[in-house]
C-alpha cells in the first residue's frame, strides 16, 4: 500500500555505526565520496572496496536491502560501462571485429567505474539505513551552523532550513497519501490520465494539481498556526531532547577511517594509475 | 472561590473583509464567558456559529476587535505576552496531520518543550510520561503517518501536555475522526481534566460529547445562547433543535414520554440514567 | 432486479510482499434497482476498498463485480463506461473541486463523457437544482464557498454524470447535525426525483437506520450482514462488539432487554421507544 513507504529508509538495528554521532557518519561519507574520486588504481580501489564492504557487514542492514537499492541504477552502470569500453581509445587492443575495437584498458576503466559507483551507493545508503531522518537533519544543522555566521545579515538562518528539511520529509507521505484519493476522485468522474498526446496529459494533471496546491496552503497555513501555539519562535533559545555526543567510539571510527584514507592516498602514490 | 482562568469581557470579533468587498458581519458579539481553574466546558455550536472564532481568541492567535480577553490576567492583545499566555493554554486544532511537525511521535511530543528551552533530560521525563498519559507510549517510535487519525490527536494532546500548560483548548478535536477515534481522544480528554486537574475548553458539535462536560456553552449566531449545566442546558429542547443542534435521544425519550404522561424522577442524558429512570417506572 | 451483483470479491494488497494485507475476503451480494443500501462498518472494515472496486479503481485479486449483469473489468472500454454508470462521491469530496466556477466544475464529468455543450448545460442546471443550490452559484468560484456549500457543489459533481447507482463514501463526514440532515435530505429527493440506486457508505448505524432501505455490514474485509434495516437492528449486540456506533435509544433498549424488561422487537428510534414504554404500561408490567 502507498501507505507504507518508508522515509529515509532507516533500518532499526544495534551497531557501532547505528551509534556513531551523525555528524561522524556525515563527515566521513562525504571524505569516502571525495577519496574515492582520488582513487587511480586498483590498489586503491580494492581497499577502499573492502572497506565498504566490512562497513557494510558491521551495519547489521541485510546484505539483501543493499542489492534492494542497487537495483534502480544497475542500468545506468551499464550503460557508463558499454559507452567506455567503446569510445576508449588507450592501451592494447584486446578484440577487433566489424568497427569495433576493444581495448584493454576501456575494459579496466569499465570495470573501475563500475567498482566505484557500487562503493558509493553502498556507502551512502549505509548513511540513511543506520541514520534516523530526525538525526541526519539534526546533524546537518549542527555541522552547517558556523554558515550562521554568513548569514547575519539574512533573517535565514541554518536551523530553518533543519526545520524546512524535517516538515518535508513529515509531510511526503501525507500528500503522496492525497495525491491517491484526489487521482481516485477524478479518475471516478472519468478523467482521463493515461492517454493522449504530452500535451493532453499535461491538461489532465491540472484537476489534480489544483486540489493539490490548495490543500497543501491550507495544511501549510494551519501547520504555521499550530507550531505558533507551541511557542515555536524559531531556532534561539530552543533546546533538544535527543543530544548528539560525541564520543570515544566516534574518536575510533575517525582514526580507523583517516588510517585508511591515508593507507590509499600512499597507494595511489606508490601503484601507476590505470585511469 | 475558584480561580479565574480565561475570561472575556464584553467581546466582539470581526474577521478582516477582503479590499474591495464590503465589511463582514460579526463573528461574535458581546461575549462574557469566564472559565475557572479546573473546569471542564462544553462549547456547543453549529458550523459557522462562532465557536472556532471562540477558541483562537483564548491563546491570541485572534484579539478582540473591542472588549478584552484575559488568560490569569494577561490581555492576549499584548503581543509581548503571546508567548507567556501560550505557555499557559495549549491548543489543539480540528486536523490531526496539519499539526505534527516531526517523523517520529516522540520528536513531536518533545517539540513543544523544545520550544520553551526546557533542559533535555527534564524534556525526557515530560515526553514519556505525556504519551502515558494518551496510551500512545507504545507508538513513541513510530512513523505519525502510520498511525489512524485518533491516534494522531492523542499525540498532538501529548505534544500539549508535555508543555505542561495549565489549560488546553481543543478547536474540534473529533470532527475528523471516526467513532472509535472520537470515543478515544473523549476518553483522553476527561481523563486529564479529572486526573491532571487541567483546565478543559473544548469545541464540538456532537452533543454526545457535549453532555460529558461540568458546563456547556451554547453559542449561536455570533453569541451565547445558554451557559450552564449539562442538564440546563439540554432542557429545552425545542430551543436546541430550533439551531440545529441534536438532544440525547434518552432526553428526547423522556420529554416524549412526559407529554403521554409518563414522567421520569429526574433529567436524564446519560444512557445509564435513562435505563435507571425506566426500571423505576415498573 | 439486480443492478450491481458482487461475487467472491476478494482483495490482497501488495500481494506477494511482506506487507500483504488481505482487505475484502470472498464477498458476494446484490444490490436491486433503486435500492438505498447503507454500508456500514468502522475505519478498516474494508468498506473502502469495497466501493473503489464498483467503478473499476481497484481490481479484483479474485472475484467479479457485475454492473446489469456483466463484469466491468472485462475490458478497458467496460471500466471506463463503469465510471459513468456508476458514479462514485468520495469522503470530503470537496477537496477535489478544481475549476474557476462552480459550473464547470460540475461540468467536468459530463465533458470527460464527451456529451454535447447543450446537454452538459442541462445537466449543470439540474444537478445544482438537486443538491438545493440557487442558480446564482453557478458563476461563483468553489473556493469562496462555505464548507457545506463545497460538498454539495462536489456531489452535484458526480450526480451529473446521471449515473444509474450513485456511491457516497461518508458524505456527512465532518458536518454538524444540520449539515448532515440537508445532505440526508437531497439524497432522498434526488433518489425520488431520478429513481437511481443510491449507495451510502457511513460509520454510523444511526445514520443509515435513517436514510437506507437497506444495510449491509462489513467487519474484517467480510459482509457480516446484509438485510432490511429492522433485520439488521435485530443483531445489534453483534454492531456493538463490531465496534460499531448504534442509537443511544438502542443501547438503553438492549440494556432493559438485559435487566429483564420484557422489550418487544427492534428499537431504534425514539418513537418506537415512546410506544414500547407504553405498551409496557398499559399492560400493567412490573419489575
Amino acid at each position: 500500500m502507498i501507505k507504507d513507504i518508508t522515509i529515509g529508509q532507516y533500518y532499526k538495528a544495534e551497531s557501532v555505526l547505528h551509534k556513531c554521532d551523525p555528524r561522524t557518519k556525515l563527515l566521513l561519507t562525504i571524505a569516502f565520496v571525495v577519496v574515492i574520486f582520488l582513487c587511480k588504481n586498483f590498489y586503491s580501489l580494492a581497499l577502499m572496496a573492502a572497506l565498504t564492504v566490512i562497513a557494510m557487514l558491521i551495519s547489521k542492514v541485510p546484505v539483501k536491502m543493499f542489492l534492494k537499492s542497487m537495483k534502480p541504477i544497475l542500468p545506468l552502470i551499464l550503460l557508463t560501462a558499454v559507452l567506455n569500453i567503446f569510445y576508449n581509445t588507450g592501451g592494447e587492443i584486446l578484440l577487433s571485429f566489424w568497427k569495433i575495437t576493444i581495448r584493454d584498458k576501456a575494459v579496466f576503466t569499465a570495470i573501475f567505474i563500475a567498482i566505484r559507483i557500487f562503493c558509493l551507493i553502498i556507502v551512502s545508503s549505509l548513511l540513511t539505513y543506520t541514520t534516523t531522518p530526525t538525526m541526519l537533519t539534526d546533524g546537518i544543522e549542527k555541522l552547517l551552523k558556523p554558515l550562521d555566521f554568513i548569514l547575519k545579515p539574512t533573517s535565514f538562518r541554518v536551523h530553518t532550513l533543519a526545520m524546512m528539511m524535517t516538515l518535508a520529509l513529515r509531510f511526503i507521505p501525507t500528500l503522496i497519501e492525497e495525491i491517491d484519493k484526489i487521482m481516485n476522485a477524478q479518475k471516478a468522474r472519468g478523467a482521463d490520465l493515461e492517454s493522449g498526446s504530452i500535451m493532453q496529459r499535461a491538461k489532465a494533471l491540472i484537476p489534480i494539481i489544483i486540489p493539490l496546491f490548495v490543500s497543501s496552503f491550507r495544511r501549510a497555513y494551519e501547520l504555521a498556526f499550530a507550531m505558533d501555539c507551541r511557542c515555536y519562535t524559531g531556532g534561539d533559545g530552543r533546546t533538544r531532547m535527543k543530544q548528539m555526543r560525541f564520543t570515544y567510539r566516534d574518536l575510533l571510527v575517525f582514526f580507523v577511517f583517516a588510517l585508511i584514507f591515508a593507507g590509499i592516498i600512499v597507494l595511489n602514490i606508490k601503484f601507476l594509475p590505470v585511469i | 472561590m475558584s480561580e479565574e482562568f480565561i475570561k472575556f469581557e464584553n467581546v466582539s470579533f470581526r474577521y478582516e473583509n477582503a479590499e474591495d468587498e464590503p465589511e463582514l458581519p460579526l463573528a461574535l458579539k458581546n461575549i462574557n464567558i469566564t472559565v475557572n481553574k479546573g473546569e471542564l466546558v462544553a462549547v456547543l455550536g453549529h458550523n459557522g456559529s462562532g465557536k472556532s472564532t471562540l477558541a483562537k481568541l483564548t491563546n491570541a492567535i485572534l484579539v478582540p476587535e473591542s472588549g478584552k480577553v484575559t488568560v490569569l490576567g494577561m490581555d492576549t492583545a499584548d503581543e509581548e505576552l503571546k508567548y507567556e499566555i501560550r505557555r499557559k493554554v495549549g491548543m489543539v486544532f480540528q486536523n490531526p496531520d496539519n499539526q505534527i511537525v516531526a517523523t517520529i511521535v516522540e520528536d513531536d511530543v518533545a517539540f513543544g518543550p523544545e520550544n520553551l528551552g526546557v533542559e533535555p533530560s527534564e524534556i525526557r521525563k515530560r515526553v514519556d510520561s505525556a504519551l502515558k498519559a494518551v496510551e500512545m507510549y507504545e507508538k513513541r517510535l513510530a512513523e505519525p503517518h502510520n498511525l489512524s487519525g485518533g491516534q494522531k490527536q492523542r499525540v498532538a494532546i501529548a505534544g500539549i501536555l508535555a508543555m505542561e500548560t495549565d489549560g488546553i483548548v481543543f478547536d474540534e478535536p473529533t470532527a475528523m475522526l471516526d467513532p472509535r477515534g472520537r470515543q478515544a481522544v473523549m476518553d483522553t480528554i476527561l481523563k486529564i481534566n479529572k486526573e491532571q486537574g487541567k483546565t478543559v475548553m473544548f469545541i464540538t458539535h456532537f452533543m454526545d460529547e457535549a453532555v460529558l462536560a461540568d458546563r456547556v456553552i451554547v453559542v449561536n449566531n455570533g453569541e451565547i445562547m445558554t451557559d450552564g449545566t449539562p442538564e440546563e442546558v439540554f432542557s429545552d429542547i425545542q430551543k436546541l433543535k430550533d439551531v440545529g443542534l441534536d438532544v440525547p435521544q434518552a432526553r428526547e425519550l423522556q420529554f416524549r414520554l412526559s407529554e403521554n404522561g409518563i414522567s421520569f424522577e429526574n433529567n436524564v442524558l446519560l444512557e445509564d440514567d435513562c435505563v435507571e429512570a425506566i426500571k423505576k417506572l415498573f | 432486479m439486480n443492478v450491481l451483483s458482487v461475487r467472491g470479491l476478494t482483495h490482497v494488497y501488495g500481494q506477494g510482499t511482506s506487507s500483504e494485507a488481505v482487505a475484502l475476503n470472498n464477498c458476494s451480494f446484490d444490490i436491486e434497482k433503486g435500492e438505498l443500501v447503507g454500508i456500514i462498518g468502522h475505519t478498516g472494515s474494508g468498506k473502502s476498498t469495497l466501493i473503489q472496486h464498483f467503478n473499476g479503481l481497484l481490481k479484483p485479486t479474485s472475484g467479479q463485480v457485475l454492473l446489469n449483469g456483466k463484469d466491468i473489468n472485462e475490458s478497458k472500454e467496460s471500466i471506463v463506461q463503469s465510471r459513468f454508470k456508476i458514479g462514485l462521491c468520495f469522503q470530503y469530496p470537496e477537496y477535489q473541486l478544481f475549476e474557476e466556477t462552480v459550473a464547470k466544475d460540475i461540468a467536468f464529468g459530463p465533458k470527460n463523457m464527451k456529451l454535447d455543450e447543450k446537454e452538459i448545460n442541462r445537466r449543470v442546471l439540474q444537478c445544482i437544482e438537486y443538491v438545493g443550490l440557487d442558480k446564482s452559484y453557478l458563476d461563483k468560484s468553489p473556493f469562496d464557498l462555505s464548507g457545506g456549500e463545497k460538498r454539495r457543489v462536489a456531489i452535484a459533481g458526480v450526480m451529473a454524470m446521471e449515473p444509474e447507482i450513485l456511491v457516497l463514501d461518508e458524505p456527512t463526514a465532518g458536518l454538524d447535525p444540520k449539515g448532515r440532515d440537508t445532505i440526508f435530505g437531497l439524497i432522498r429527493e434526488y433518489r425520488e426525483k431520478t429513481g437511481s440506486t443510491v449507495i451510502v457508505v457511513s460509520h454510523s448505524m444511526e445514520d443509515v437506520a435513517k436514510l437506507a432501505t437497506k444495510a449491509l455490514v462489513m467487519n474484517k474485509g467480510t459482509v457480516a450482514m446484509y438485510g432490511s434495516i429492522d433485520d439488521v437492528y435485530s443483531r445489534a449486540d453483534e454492531l456493538v462488539t463490531m465496534g460499531l456506533n448504534v442509537p443511544q435509544i438502542t443501547r438503553i433498549f438492549m440494556k432493559l432487554k438485559a435487566e429483564g424488561l420484557p422489550i418487544c422487537g427492534n428499537i431504534y428510534t425514539v418513537e418506537q421507544g415512546v410506544n414500547e414504554i407504553i405498551r409496557l404500561k398499559k399492560e400493567g408490567y412490573s419489575l
